[in-house]
């Protein structure tokens, strides 16, 4: 509670300075609001709408809530709390890419989880304890560069390999924000996309993740011993795969390789044929016309593991439910984020490329507004274990309980939104 | 490119579904259920009436077509007057049937109309649609030597695509296994059809949906109208001399002649029962139906009227299909498969036996049900075994 009550004063100084700089985003008042304030039990209050950015600015003045949204879609009565009485519009395509549902191998060093029933502790993304087979893991996740720049990558990828050439979205629908946190939202503004409807959403989802593709449908196919593929110069999936598939014979070493292939479930054997075959089934796919895709001890359904394995790298990393539900928020840009203090940043498309969240020159696009090296807080460790911090260039921690430490401000108020330290 | 021009009254005698309907038979479209209704049968009488009544005894026979279809301006007619019966029929079987019917004639008109006619219509319907005269590839199919191009005249936008095709839920009309590109998903003009028919479909299965606070209102003013209680009697008379057999329950019979409708476990009930409210069913339920029924030795003419109802139904195909899995002698999915196809309607029907198992005296202990086919034997050795020790 300490903790909180600091945070939100810093959080309401942050509004009452920086409240022109609130930006005012598309059909204001149709959108509905939601915020979670500084409690001990995370409660959404939902259903307020505004009538302008400024009610929307002293509200943030006077409350200082630790999380700030708005909702993607549209209504005619937004404040109304009765999901039949708000008179739904429509809503805007949203796309939530968060490390935290998927893997990076960073997360080997600075996710920790701790299991509730043994008290095991063990780093990586684990979904049960590697000890006692238990379920309930408290974790503790982290940030790093190298996991929010593949979270940049996955938006580049979602933007520049499926909705500009397949969607036809163009740059000024498009809206992206780092989410103050571990990745970032995209929003498309498009009238018609605005009337989809959710099953409708979910086949955008299927096709944005490769999930439920038909390798069949897009031409593997068993013909007496034969195997035949996928054909690069079909205008669907094919083209994207078959790119893909080329581009690790072409760049990837043979480690790389057969990490990937043990990965996704083959046996040495297979993958010491693969990996002796690479070079003629690239010619198979590059210049043979046959299209015959004949690599020993490869049947239909190794082929079709080894095509999944390639669709998951292709697809993006999405959360699905977020682009799928109608009725979700999402965080309101220049708003701050009370798991870590920064700034969820609205960027530019031409920005995405250079920006660095932990480490950002700029200073109109900085996330962490409350940096500064000469104000200093002592802190305490709360947490059993707290994984190194790298951010302005400068690396804090690791730390353990009991540790009493002075940290710069941005440090120590990242330290306390994440609630593994308290003020000293 | 095609030039947009203004739809012909032909046009609309043929498809008076079409939006334009309102502005070329304005003093049709645009008149309210209990006048036209009124003025209609009163000009339209003997001639209309046999259509309409034709129509409903082809639905009530499982019939897929009509004879001598006729174009003219009665056919508008006959579309708004089905309409006006079905709402105030408010029966959900004789809608989706009238619907699956109704859209299937459209089907076959649509697939036989020129380039320029179904341009026009899909601009009615205000689709985005790209039509290209030279028709452009967009994919190969290489096997062996063999190289077969795919081309096609119509790409349509991605929104209405999803739209016309979201009740269809076969795999390869998924949006991840088409060509897309620029905002546009390449497609056949047979396919480009199919999802036309759907919409068809759609505005009868909307009159579900419609407010139906003023039917009462509504049905006791028309049936003022002596010509248009006639023909509502004698659909409800047909009605209800047949409705029986459209009361949930599996008629056919098993080899011996009892009848194991009710003993089928709940994966088979869910897809009998789409198919009896003529819902479109994906290629994985049509095949495990199949599949399941030809293992039960049920006729092949059975298992093709099962499928009769469904929107795309095609009695030739079907035979041959169903024919070729029993040659085929194909082995029905198991409920791991089922469930890996999201099949798997335990949950669903709250299925006792298929969530809890059964007790196996001689293992002593509580089984799992690994598949349908044992689903059936194991409550066909129970109801027999109850009737033993009854008697």
């Amino acid at each position: 509670m300490i903790n909180h009550k600091f945070l939100k004063r810093l959080f309401q100084a942050y509004y009452r300075e920086n409240k022109d700089r609130i930006p005012l985003i598309s059909s204001f008042t149709q959108r509905e609001f939601g915020f979670i304030p500084w409690k001990e039990e995370t409660m959404m209050i939902r259903h307020i709408g505004f009538n302008d950015i400024d009610g929307l600015k002293t509200y943030f003045i006077n409350n200082a809530p630790r999380h700030a949204y708005s909702s993607g879609s549209l209504y005619l009565m937004p404040e109304n709390s009765d999901m039949d009485q708000k008179q739904y519009i429509g809503c805007d395509l949203i796309v939530d890419i968060d490390v935290d549902h998927f893997y990076t191998p960073c997360k080997e060093d600075h996710d920790i989880w701790i299991c509730k029933d043994c008290d095991t502790i063990g780093k990586g993304m684990k979904k049960k304890c590697d000890k006692c087979g238990s379920l309930k893991l408290k974790t503790i996740n982290w940030i790093c560069e190298e996991c929010l720049e593949i979270a940049k990558n996955e938006i580049k990828k979602l933007m520049y390999d499926f909705l500009i050439p397949d969607f036809a979205i163009q740059p000024d629908e498009m809206h992206i924000a780092f989410s103050g946190h571990r990745g970032y939202h995209l929003k498309v503004e498009n009238k018609r996309i605005r009337t989809l409807d959710s099953d409708q959403r979910r086949e955008i989802v299927d096709y944005l993740t490769g999930h439920n593709i038909s390798f069949e449908i897009l031409g593997l196919e068993k013909k007496a011993l034969n195997i035949y593929g996928l054909i690069r110069e079909n205008l669907d999936w094919s083209e994207k795969i078959i790119n893909k598939i080329v581009n690790m014979l072409q760049t990837y070493s043979d480690k790389q390789l057969n990490n990937f292939l043990k990965r996704i479930g083959l046996n040495s054997n297979v993958i010491k044929s693969f990996l002796n075959s690479k070079d003629n089934f690239l010619y198979t796919l590059k210049v043979d016309d046959h299209n015959l895709w004949s690599i020993e001890g490869f049947d239909v359904i190794t082929w079709k593991k080894f095509l999944n394995g390639v669709v998951d790298k292709v697809g993006v990393e999405l959360d699905e439910p977020v682009t799928i539900d109608i009725h979700r928020l999402i965080r309101y840009p220049g708003t701050l984020h009370g798991k870590t203090g920064f700034k969820v940043q609205e960027l530019l498309i031409d920005e995405l490329e250079a920006f660095d969240p932990l480490n950002e020159t700029r200073d109109d696009l900085d996330p962490i507004i409350f940096k500064s090296a000469e104000n200093t807080h002592k802190i305490k460790i709360i947490e059993k274990e707290v994984p190194q911090t790298k951010i302005k260039g400068e690396t804090y921690g690791p730390y353990e309980k009991g540790e009493i430490v002075e940290v710069p401000n941005h440090i120590a108020i990242f330290l306390l939104c994440k609630e593994v330290a308290v003020l000293e | 490119m095609m030039s947009s021009e203004s739809i012909s009254p032909e046009l609309i005698q043929h498809y008076p579904w079409l939006p334009s309907l309102k502005k070329v038979y304005e003093d049709i479209g645009n008149q309210d259920p209990l006048k036209f209704t009124m003025s209609v049968l009163s000009k339209q009488k003997n001639n209309l009436k046999e259509r309409i009544l034709n129509l409903f005894e082809a639905t009530f026979n499982n019939i897929e077509f009509i004879e001598n279809y006729k174009i003219d301006e009665t056919n508008i007619y006959l579309y708004l007057m089905l309409r006006i019966l079905l709402f105030i029929l408010n029966n959900d079987i004789l809608t989706n049937r009238i619907a699956n019917l109704y859209s299937k004639i459209q089907y076959d008109e649509l697939l036989g109309e020129n380039d320029f006619n179904l341009y026009k219509i899909l601009q009615d319907l205000n689709l985005d649609i790209k039509y290209y005269q030279i028709p452009i590839k967009y994919r190969v199919n290489k096997i062996k030597d063999q190289t077969e191009v795919l081309r096609t005249n119509f790409r349509i936008h991605y929104i209405d695509y999803l739209k016309l095709s979201s009740n269809l839920r076969d795999e390869y009309r998924k949006l991840v296994n088409n060509p897309l590109s620029e905002g546009y998903v390449f497609i056949l003009k047979k396919r480009l059809v199919r999802l036309l028919q759907e919409y068809v479909r759609g505005k009868f299965l909307e009159l579900k949906e419609k407010d139906k606070q003023n039917l009462e209102v509504l049905r006791s003013k028309l049936l003022e109208i002596e010509e248009f209680e006639q023909i509502y009697n004698i659909i409800k008379n047909q009605w209800e001399l047949i409705k029986e057999e459209y009361d949930y329950s599996i008629e056919f019979k098993f080899k011996e002649g009892a009848d194991i409708s009710t003993i089928f476990p709940p994966c088979v009930k869910n897809i009998l029962s789409q198919a009896k409210e003529g819902q479109n069913l994906t290629h994985n339920e049509r095949l495990f139906l199949t599949f399941f029924l030809h293992a039960l030795e049920y006729p092949v003419e059975k298992i093709v009227d099962i499928f009769s109802t469904l929107p795309d139904f095609d009695r030739d195909k079907t035979t041959y299909q169903v024919e070729f899995a029993k040659k085929k002698g194909y082995d029905p999915h198991s409920c791991e498969t089922l469930k890996s196809l999201s099949l798997c309607k335990a949950e669903k029907y709250k299925d006792e036996l298929c969530l809890k198992g059964y007790y196996s005296k001689k293992l002593d202990e509580t089984r799992k049900i690994k598949h349908p086919l044992f689903y059936v034997s194991f409550n066909q050795f129970k109801l027999s075994k109850d009737k033993n020790d009854q008697s």
